[in-house]
């Protein structure tokens, strides 16, 4: 095993995974799912809070990007982050943060894809059970809701799996040089800023909050220079 | 008929748990409407099957104000109104809470509040920054989430009217003013976190990063999408520095 991260910590990670997997969408949308609450947490689980808020920030920024409205298939940035912080924990993070927020946005992109698998199969679920929803029998409603949340779970607990075995075989093969890993992590938190500067350029479109978005920034700038 | 507000209120937010392309948000509103429908089951069955059957029928709004709808069209059954007309409240529901709640959570209280959860966690602590948000963000979403319900419980098939003159669209406006503020504000601060911790060329280098990605945002606009502009910066680099074939 990796040094310093045990079976129960990789557990651990994993339920806390599948936890932000299902509240993505199903139950209860707390808003556990975004990058900078379960890097934040799988940092301190890990042992490497610093780490963990790093990625978490990074990761944060191209969620920033998403308006999951109505039936689009959006990242999945759960099981990303879990991933992403195991990549970079204990390491030194200057370089580790590409290499990990790369990670983390490919298995986001993987756990978009199986939105629409999830949602089809809810559907094939339905179609079985017309009889009973033209009835209005409330059993077959109560059926098809617990079903549909436990094929949530199932797709949130198998993505994470991916995401802990990809993090532990990266983490295993190092496949990156110093100069390469740096190159990533300008890479990674460059995207990131353009990411999120462009999703809230396209939320605001030509109203009067542009004017408010660049108050902001020139603000932010100001103290950022100052800091 | 508000026996079984509780529980409805909790189901509301597994509303979304079987959500499908077919039916969307209709078995989840069916699940959250059962407990509020319960009582008619003893005092008119037929029509309490009948209802049950409607509540799981196609319907899509936003999640945390589905119980607007809920509230309306449960009242609407007690109150007899014909398969017709609940069926039109719901139809014209969809889209009206569909866009409020896209522009007041999604696209307002969410960035605002993560905005503010970034700052607070980069200049402060990020434990803090983490409990404001979850605190602030969902404090206003469970008390949303019971107004909708409740007013929509009172207002039936006059909930338009009730979402028309109520607070939302003040709110909704407001809030997305503020998103815009917080956001613009937490990126520079949050940029020269990740920047200071970075060689000077680097650190430079990040900023062109993403001025070309703005450059690409401005030039292809709302397709433009940061995880795609992400894995491909990612792909170069990997291609420059001989990882990938």
């Amino acid at each position: 095993m990796i040094e310093g991260i045990g079976i129960a910590t990789l557990a651990l990670l994993a339920l806390w995974g599948a936890v932000a997997g299902i509240d993505l969408v199903s139950v209860p949308q707390f808003m556990m799912s975004r990058p900078l609450v379960v890097g934040v947490v799988a940092g301190a689980i890990v042992g490497d809070p610093m780490a963990g808020l790093r990625v978490g920030v990074v990761l944060e920024l191209f969620a920033l990007d998403v308006l999951p409205v109505g039936a689009a298939r959006y990242p999945d940035y759960g099981a990303a982050t879990i991933g992403a912080v195991l990549v970079v924990a204990g390491g030194p993070w200057v370089s580790g943060v590409g290499l990990g927020v790369a990670t983390g946005l490919v298995i986001a992109a993987l756990g978009g894809w199986t939105m629409p698998v999830l949602r089809r199969a809810n559907a094939a679920a339905i179609a079985g059970r017309l009889d009973g929803l033209q009835a209005g029998d409330s059993a077959t409603i109560r059926a098809l809701q617990y079903a549909g949340l436990a094929r949530d779970a199932l797709r949130s607990g198998l993505l994470v799996v991916v995401a802990i075995s990809a993090a532990l075989l990266i983490r295993y093969l190092q496949p990156l040089g110093d100069e390469a890993a740096l190159a990533l992590t300008v890479a990674v938190i460059g995207a990131g800023l353009a990411s999120a500067l462009a999703g809230a350029m396209r939320t605001a479109g030509r109203s009067v909050r542009v004017r408010w978005l660049m108050a902001g920034l020139a603000t932010g700038l100001a103290v950022a220079l100052a800091w | 008929m508000v026996r079984g507000l509780g529980s409805a209120f909790t189901r509301l937010f597994a509303v979304q748990a079987s959500w499908n392309y077919e039916r969307m948000l209709g078995i989840g509103m069916g699940y959250a409407a059962e407990p509020l429908l319960r009582e008619m089951k003893s005092t008119d069955a037929p029509r309490h099957a009948d209802a049950v059957r409607r509540s799981a029928e196609f319907f899509n709004c936003h999640p945390y104000l589905a119980g607007l709808a809920l509230g309306a069209t449960v009242a609407a059954e007690y109150a007899g109104e014909p398969e017709d007309r609940i069926q039109r409240l719901r139809t014209a529901l969809c889209g009206t809470l569909g866009a409020l709640g896209d522009h007041l959570f999604w696209a307002g209280l969410l960035p605002a509040m993560m905005g503010m959860a970034l700052i607070a966690a980069v200049l402060w602590d990020p434990w803090w920054g983490l409990g404001l948000f979850l605190v602030g963000y969902n404090g206003c979403r469970v008390v949303v989430g019971w107004w909708g319900l409740r007013t929509g419980l009172a207002g039936g098939m006059r909930v338009g009217q009730a979402i028309a003159t109520s607070w939302i669209p003040r709110a909704r406006f407001v809030v997305g003013l503020a998103a815009g503020f917080m956001v613009g504000l937490a990126v520079p601060l949050v940029g020269r976190f990740q920047l200071a911790v970075l060689p000077r060329p680097a650190a430079v280098a990040a900023i062109a990063v993403a001025v070309l990605g703005l450059g690409l945002a401005y030039r292809f606009g709302p397709t433009f999408r940061g995880v795609r502009y992400g894995l491909f910066v990612v792909g170069m680099v990997l291609l420059y520095y001989g990882i990938m074939p």
